[in-house]
C-alpha cells in the first residue's frame, strides 16, 4: 500500500470548538458544566465552547457541524464519555461536516470523572484538566487517511461442533469457501455424543447428522479433518494459516469408507467418544454417522506401530487406501476471516472427591450418561447399572463444579435443563425415582419453564440442597447397598439421606484445556473464567477484539444448543457481510519510519511482534509495512535515534497532553 | 489546605483503559488524582514521557497494561516491564522517589483493581508529599 | 439433628388419595404468604406441601388440621396447585390409613353426620320442623325450585332466620317452589374438605339419590357449602342440578321488579365475601347490587374484599373444631368491620354467621355490631 504523506505543515491556524456534555445528570449531576465550559473558552486556540444535554444525540451532533460550516472550527473536542463508546459517532460526525475524522479528540469526563468520583469540586477540576489536555493535544493532530484492503472471501472456521458446522453451512450456502477444520477425525463435536435434546426431546443424531452430510459434501466447503491450527499470519482481509493436517495412515482419495480394515482390525483401546464407556478398534471412525466416513490409525494402540507387525487392516482393504508411511502435511490456506467456534471441555468432577466420582462405580457424570442413553452407545441405549441392572432409584446432582468458588464461579446454564431431560428419559426407560438436587432451578430459555413443569409433573422429586458427599456407608437397612446422597433439603431444613442406586453429576462446562494457547494464536483474548472475550458482551456478541476473527458457540461461554447455533448463524453473517463489502478499513494510527534519520539498529524489526519491520538491506534502513502494523507503538518508544512516528500518538501529542493534565 | 497529588497515568487503549472505563460504569469511587492518558499498548509509554510527566509538575506516574500473556498486540507490556527497572534506577539517580512511579497491570474486567491501585498510589504519593521538583534542579543546578 | 429419609411410597399414597397437583409446587412459598393464618400463627405451609412431596409428613401434627380450604393460596399459586386438594388428601390418610389422630370435635361432628345427618346431632325427623307453621310445600315431582336450607338453618335459631327469610321472599315473589322432607341429609361439603371422603359419598349418594325421585332439576341454596358441592362436587357421581344461590336469585327478583324493596334501613352496612361463594365461584357483584338497592342503607366496602376477602375461618370442618383465643380469623375480620365504622355486617354463609356471632359476643360487641345475612336485610326492606 502506498504510503501517505503526512501533512507537516498546518493550512490554517488551528480553531477549535469544545462541546462539554451533560449526559442528562450523568456528568452535570457532579461536574460543573458552565465552569468547565469558561475554562475552555480560555484555552489557546478554542473559538468556541459550548454546553450541551446529550452531545451524542442528533442535535447535539447537529450542533457541532453547524459550527464547523459556520464559524469555520477545523478541531473538536467533545468532553463526555469514553471515546470506546462514542469516538467513532463523533469522527463520523465531523467527517459529514467536511473534517478530517482524526482532527477530533475526547475528553473521557464521565467514565474516568463524573462516574468515579463523588466530591463536585474535586470532579469539575478533574473534567478541566482532562479537557485542557485534550484540547492541547488536538492542536497538534493531523489529518490521517484511512487505508482501505480487499477481503479475501475464504474463511477459516476451526471447531466442527454445531457452532462450527452452522456457520460453515450459511457462508457455503452463500456461495463462498469455507475451511472447517477440526482436531478429531469427524465433525460433529459434543451435540453428536448426546441423545436427546431439551426441550423438544429430538434426537439430537436425527437432528445434527443432515447438517453434518451437507457440510461433508457441499462444494463450497473443504472439511479438513483430524487436522489443527498451527499458525495464523496476516490481519483482518487477508489473513495466512498453516494448517496441520495429521497423518491418518488412510488414503482419502482411495478410501470408501467401507469398513473393513475396522472389522479385521484385532487391536481395541478406549472409545474417545464413548467416554471410555466402550472399546474401539486401532483404526476406527469414532461413531457410525462420521462425516467423513474416512477411518484413521491411532498409533497409541495400533500394533504395527507398537511391535512392527500385523497390517491386517491393509491386507483387507480391496482399495489399497491404507497408507503406514503416511505423514503430517502442513497445508496453507489465505482467507479473509476466521470464526472460531472450539467449544467447551466437560469438567472432570474427580477433585470433589466427596461425590466419590471414580471411586464409586455407579456415580456418572451428565456426558456419560448421554451415552449410556444412546441407543448406539455402550449400553444399547439401556439405563443400567455397571452389574447390568436396572436402578430403582437415580439422584441428579446440580452445579458439579459450576457456580462453586472452588471451582468455576459462572452457572453453566445448561445443566438444569438437562438434568430435567434425564429425568424424563429415565421415566420413560426404567421405573426409577429420580431425585432432582438442585440449588436453583434456571429454566430461562424458550419452553423451557414449560418444560420444568411438565417433568414436575412427571413424577420427579426436588430437592433444594447442594449435598456434601455420596457415601456407601449405611446407617439404616434400606440404606444398605446403596450409594446414600447426604446434604440438607434447605426448604425442609433438615439433613436429608437419599439412598439410590446410581448418581449422575451435572458436571459444568468448561474452557478448552488449550484454550490460552488457541486465544494467543488468534490473538484474541480470554476472561477470567478462561472463555474467550467478545467485543463486547451485548452489543457486539461474536465479534473479538481482533478485527476479522469472530467467536460463536460455548468457546466463548457456556451455552444451549438454540444460542450457539444463533451464535453461529450470527458470525457467519458477520463475516459474509465483510465478503459483500470486498474491503475493510484498516486503522490510520500507523507507525512511519523516518528513513532520514533511521541508523539502521534494527532495534525496532526484533521488537515488532506483526514482523511488519523489514529491514532493507541496500539502504541500510528499517522500513513498516502498514499493512501489517497495528499501531501499537512499541517501536516508537524503543527507537533510540527517535526516528519512529507513532501517527495520532506522537510524541509531540501525548507531550502536550502530559503538559494539559497537569494545569 | 491538604496536599492532593497530580498524578498521571498511562493506560493502554485495550486492557486498563476499558478497566478505568469499567469502574466508571459500575460507579465505583475513586481518588480523582489520576488523570488518564490514553496510549495504544503501554509499550509506547517512552522514559521521556514520565521524566516529561515530573518536570511539568506530577507528584507521581501510573502506568498500566495488560496482564502478561493478555498484550493485545503480544507481547508490548513485556517490553515496559523490561523497559521501566531501567527507567526506575534513572529516576533514583535523578532523586525522584521509587513509590512516586508505578507499573502495574489491569484487564478490562478489572474496575475494583483499577480504583485499588488508584487510591494506594494516590495514598502513597500523598504520604510522599509534593514532588520538588529535585530533577529541574539538579539539571539547571 | 434429625435426619430425613425421603419415603416414595408415603408419598404415593397422599397422590393416591388425591393430592394430585403436590408434585408441581416449585416450593416459592406464595402460599404461607398468602394464608390467613400467618396473621395470627406460624403455619409453613409449604413446608408441609415439600414434605408431602417428599413423603415424610408427621402426621401426627395438629397443623394439618389447620387449613380452612379458603383459597386464598389457590387464586395465586403459580403452578395452579389446588392447596386444599393436598390438604384434604393428607386428612384422607390420617383418616383411611390411620396415620395420625383426628381432633376429638372433629371426631364429633363426623360421628354426628354419619349417625343423624347434620353435624348438630339433632335429630332427623325434625330437619324440617322450622317451616311447620308457614304453610310452605314440600317439594313434589313438578314443583320448580327445591330450597335446600343448609343443616345451620334448619336447626340453629341464629341461622334459621335466613330461611325464614328465604321463604318470606320467595311467597311475595310468588315463586313456584318446595322445600325437601325429612329424609335429605347434610349436603358433606365440608366434612369432605375434613377428609372423610366415604362419608361423603354416603351423604351424596343418599341426597342424589332422592332428589333423582323427586325429579330436581333446579335447587336454591342459601349455603355456598351446599352451592358448590351440589354443583361442583356431585356431578362426579353423575348428578346435574341447575344450582342457584339466594344471593343471584334476588338480584334478580330486584331487577325483574318482582319484589319491591320500600321500607327505609337506617344501617351501615359492610358485606364478607365468604370464601365459598366468592373465590370459589367468583360471585361478588350480586350483593352489592343488593345491598345499593334497599333505601336509606349505606353500604360500606372493606379494604379486604372480592378476591382478598378475609376468611372466617369456619370452612373444611374448621367451625366444629375449637380455635384458642386470638388465634380466630373470624376476630381478625370483624375488626376490620369496625375499622370502616359498620353496625352491620351482611353474611351470606351460615359459617360466616356462626362464626361471627361468636366473635361479636366474644369481642363483646354485641350491641355495637349484628350480624345479619343478605335474605334478613332484604326482607326487612320489603
Amino acid at each position: 500500500m502506498a504510503e501517505k504523506k503526512v501533512a507537516t505543515k498546518k493550512d490554517t491556524e488551528p480553531k477549535i470548538g469544545v462541546y462539554v456534555c451533560h449526559c442528562g445528570s450523568n456528568i452535570a449531576g457532579t461536574v460543573d458544566v458552565p465552569q468547565v465550559v469558561e475554562f475552555a473558552k480560555g484555552l489557546p486556540a478554542v473559538a468556541i465552547a459550548r454546553e450541551y444535554k446529550f452531545m451524542c444525540s442528533d442535535p447535539g451532533q447537529s450542533m457541532i457541524k453547524d459550527d464547523i460550516k459556520q464559524l469555520g472550527l477545523n478541531r473538536v473536542v467533545v468532553a463526555s464519555c469514553s471515546p470506546l463508546l462514542h469516538e467513532p459517532t463523533f469522527r463520523h460526525a465531523i467527517q459529514e461536516a467536511g473534517l478530517n475524522p482524526y482532527l477530533f479528540e475526547m475528553a473521557n469526563i464521565r467514565e474516568h470523572c463524573s462516574w468515579t468520583t463523588e466530591d463536585h469540586g474535586e470532579a469539575t477540576e478533574k473534567a478541566k484538566a482532562l479537557v485542557s489536555a485534550a484540547v492541547k493535544r488536538i492542536y497538534l493532530h493531523q489529518p490521517l487517511e484511512v487505508r482501505e484492503v480487499p477481503v479475501n472471501p475464504n474463511t477459516l472456521i476451526v471447531g466442527g461442533g454445531i457452532a462450527g458446522i452452522q456457520a460453515a453451512l450459511e457462508i457455503a450456502d452463500a456461495g463462498h469457501k469455507v475451511y472447517l477444520v477440526e482436531k478429531d477425525p469427524s465433525i460433529g463435536g459434543h451435540m453428536i455424543q448426546f441423545d436427546k435434546t431439551f426441550p423438544t426431546l429430538d434426537c439430537s443424531a436425527c437432528i445434527l447428522t443432515p447438517k453434518m452430510t451437507s457440510a461433508g459434501s457441499h462444494p463450497n466447503i473443504e472439511l479438513m479433518t483430524y487436522s489443527e491450527v498451527e499458525e495464523i499470519a496476516g490481519f483482518i482481509g487477508s489473513f495466512k494459516a498453516k494448517i496441520r493436517k495429521k497423518a491418518k495412515f488412510v488414503d482419502e482419495s482411495k478410501c470408501n469408507g467401507c469398513g473393513v480394515c475396522i472389522e479385521k482390525c484385532p487391536w481395541k483401546a478406549d472409545s474417545e467418544f464413548d467416554l471410555g464407556l466402550s472399546q474401539r478398534k486401532a483404526i476406527y471412525t469414532p461413531f457410525p454417522q462420521a462425516v467423513p466416513n474416512i477411518p484413521v490409525i491411532d498409533k497409541e494402540s495400533c500394533a504395527y506401530f507398537l511391535k512392527g507387525k500385523c497390517r491386517a487392516c491393509e491386507k483387507f482393504c480391496e482399495r489399497e487406501a491404507i497408507d503406514f508411511e503416511q505423514q503430517d502435511k502442513i497445508v496453507e490456506i489465505d482467507v479473509g476471516n476466521i470464526i472460531i467456534t472450539t467449544g467447551y471441555d466437560p469438567f472432570d468432577p474427580t477433585p470433589i472427591i466427596k461425590y466419590g466420582y471414580g471411586k464409586f462405580p455407579n456415580v456418572v457424570t451428565g456426558l456419560e450418561f448421554e451415552r449410556i442413553c444412546n441407543s448406539v452407545g455402550p449400553t444399547g441405549g439401556k439405563i443400567v447399572l455397571k452389574d447390568g441392572s436396572e436402578p430403582k432409584s437415580i439422584a441428579i446432582i446440580h452445579c458439579v463444579g459450576s457456580r462453586d468458588e472452588n471451582y468455576h464461579k459462572y452457572c453453566s446454564r445448561v445443566c438444569c435443563m438437562y438434568a430435567l431431560k434425564y429425568s424424563h428419559l429415565i421415566k420413560e426407560k426404567t421405573k426409577a425415582d429420580v431425585y432432582q438436587m438442585y440449588i436453583d432451578m434456571r429454566c430461562f430459555g424458550k419452553g423451557y419453564e414449560e418444560f420444568y413443569q411438565r417433568l414436575s409433573d412427571e413424577g420427579v422429586t426436588f430437592i433444594r440442597g447442594k449435598p456434601a458427599e455420596v457415601t456407601d456407608r449405611a446407617i439404616s437397612e434400606e440404606e444398605k447397598g446403596k450409594l446414600i446422597v447426604v446434604g440438607e433439603d434447605s426448604l425442609l431444613g433438615t439433613v436429608i439421606r437419599v439412598p439410590v442406586d446410581m448418581v449422575i453429576l451435572c458436571i459444568a462446562l468448561e474452557a478448552r484445556a488449550d484454550a490460552k494457547n488457541v486465544a494467543q494464536l488468534f490473538s484474541i483474548s480470554q476472561g477470567a473464567d478462561a472463555f474467550f472475550i467478545e467485543r463486547h458482551p451485548k452489543l457486539d456478541p461474536v465479534a473479538t477484539m481482533t478485527d476479522g476473527v469472530f467467536i460463536a458457540g460455548c468457546c466463548q461461554g457456556p451455552k444451549d444448543i438454540p444460542d450457539t447455533v444463533a451464535q453461529a448463524s450470527a458470525a457467519a453473517a458477520r463475516v459474509l457481510a465483510l465478503i459483500s463489502k470486498g474491503k475493510v478499513e484498516l486503522e490510520a494510527t500507523v507507525a512511519v519510519i523516518d528513513e532520514e534519520k533511521c541508523s539502521g539498529c534494527r532495534i525496532c524489526n526484533l521488537l515488532c511482534p506483526y514482523n511488519a519491520i523489514d529491514f532493507i538491506e541496500e539502504e541500510e534502513v528499517s522500513r513498516i509495512n502498514d499493512a501489517l502494523c497495528k499501531g501499537c507503538g512499541t517501536c516508537v518508544a524503543a527507537c533510540p535515534s527517535a526516528a519512529i512516528t507513532h501517527k495520532h500518538f506522537t510524541t509531540e501529542e501525548i507531550m502536550a497532553e502530559i503538559e494539559g493534565v497537569l494545569v | 489546605m491538604n496536599f492532593e497529588p497530580k498524578i498521571v497515568g498511562f493506560c493502554c487503549n485495550w486492557c486498563s483503559y476499558r478497566g478505568a472505563d469499567l469502574a466508571g460504569t459500575a460507579r465505583m469511587k475513586c481518588s480523582p488524582n489520576v488523570r488518564i492518558i490514553r496510549v495504544m499498548c503501554s509499550g509506547r509509554v517512552e522514559p521521556t514521557f514520565v521524566v516529561k510527566a515530573f518536570e511539568l509538575g506530577a507528584d507521581g506516574v501510573l502506568v498500566l497494561g495488560c496482564h502478561a500473556g493478555d498484550c493485545h498486540y503480544s507481547e508490548g507490556n513485556y517490553k515496559t516491564m523490561r523497559r521501566m527497572p531501567l527507567l526506575k534506577k534513572m529516576l533514583a539517580q535523578m532523586g525522584i522517589e521509587e513509590e512516586r512511579v508505578r507499573l502495574d497491570w489491569v484487564s478490562a474486567s478489572e474496575g475494583d483493581r483499577f480504583v485499588s491501585i488508584v487510591d494506594d498510589m494516590t495514598a502513597k504519593v500523598r504520604a510522599l508529599g509534593p514532588f520538588k521538583n529535585n530533577s529541574k534542579e539538579a539539571k539547571h543546578g | 439433628m434429625e435426619i430425613a429419609t425421603p419415603m416414595k411410597e408415603t408419598t404415593d399414597i397422599i397422590l393416591e388419595k388425591g393430592g394430585n397437583p403436590l408434585e408441581l409446587c416449585y416450593q416459592c412459598g406464595l402460599c404461607t404468604g398468602v394464608c390467613p393464618w400467618n396473621r395470627l400463627t406460624s403455619f409453613t405451609l409449604r413446608k408441609l406441601i415439600h414434605k408431602s412431596q417428599l413423603g415424610v409428613v408427621d402426621f401426627e401434627d395438629e397443623e394439618l388440621w389447620r387449613c380452612v380450604g379458603c383459597n386464598a393460596c389457590v387464586d395465586r399459586c403459580p403452578r395452579d396447585v389446588e392447596i386444599p386438594h393436598i390438604m384434604r388428601a393428607l386428612r384422607r390418610v390420617i383418616i383411611e390409613v390411620g396415620a395420625g389422630i383426628v381432633p376429638h370435635s372433629l371426631r364429633i361432628s363426623e360421628k354426628n353426620i354419619s349417625a343423624v345427618g347434620n353435624p348438630l346431632g339433632e335429630p332427623p325427623e325434625k330437619r324440617m320442623d322450622w317451616a311447620k307453621d308457614l304453610g310452605v310445600k314440600t317439594f313434589t315431582k313438578g314443583t320448580e325450585i327445591l330450597y335446600f336450607p343448609c343443616c345451620y338453618q334448619t336447626y340453629d335459631p341464629p341461622a334459621q332466620k335466613t330461611a325464614l327469610a328465604t321463604i318470606d321472599i320467595l311467597k311475595k315473589a310468588a315463586v313456584d317452589f318446595g322445600i325437601p322432607d325429612n329424609n335429605v341429609v347434610c349436603c358433606g361439603e365440608s366434612i369432605r374438605k375434613a377428609g372423610a371422603e366415604s362419608l361423603f359419598q354416603r351423604l351424596a349418594k343418599t341426597n342424589i339419590d332422592i332428589f333423582a325421585e323427586l325429579g330436581v332439576k333446579k335447587i336454591l341454596v342459601t349455603s355456598p357449602h351446599c352451592y358448590h358441592t351440589f354443583k361442583d362436587e356431585y356431578p362426579e357421581l353423575g348428578a346435574n342440578y341447575e344450582v342457584i344461590h339466594l344471593s343471584q336469585y334476588l338480584a334478580d327478583l330486584i331487577k325483574d321488579g318482582r319484589i319491591k324493596l320500600t321500607k327505609e334501613l337506617n344501617k351501615k352496612v359492610t358485606y364478607h365475601d365468604s370464601c365459598c361463594l366468592g373465590r370459589y365461584q367468583g360471585i361478588y357483584d350480586e350483593h352489592r347490587e343488593i345491598l345499593n338497592s334497599i333505601p336509606g342503607l349505606d353500604f360500606v366496602e372493606m379494604p379486604e374484599m372480592r378476591e382478598y376477602s378475609l376468611c372466617c375461618g369456619g370452612c373444611a370442618g374448621r367451625l366444629w373444631m375449637e380455635s384458642k383465643k386470638g388465634e380466630r380469623l373470624s376476630e381478625l375480620r370483624l375488626e376490620q368491620v369496625l375499622e370502616v365504622g359498620a353496625n352491620t355486617l351482611a353474611i351470606s354463609c351460615p359459617y360466616c354467621m356462626a362464626n361471627f356471632n361468636d366473635g361479636v359476643i366474644s369481642m363483646d360487641k354485641a350491641g355495637v355490631l349484628e350480624v345479619k345475612d343478605i335474605s334478613e336485610l332484604v326482607a326487612e326492606a320489603l
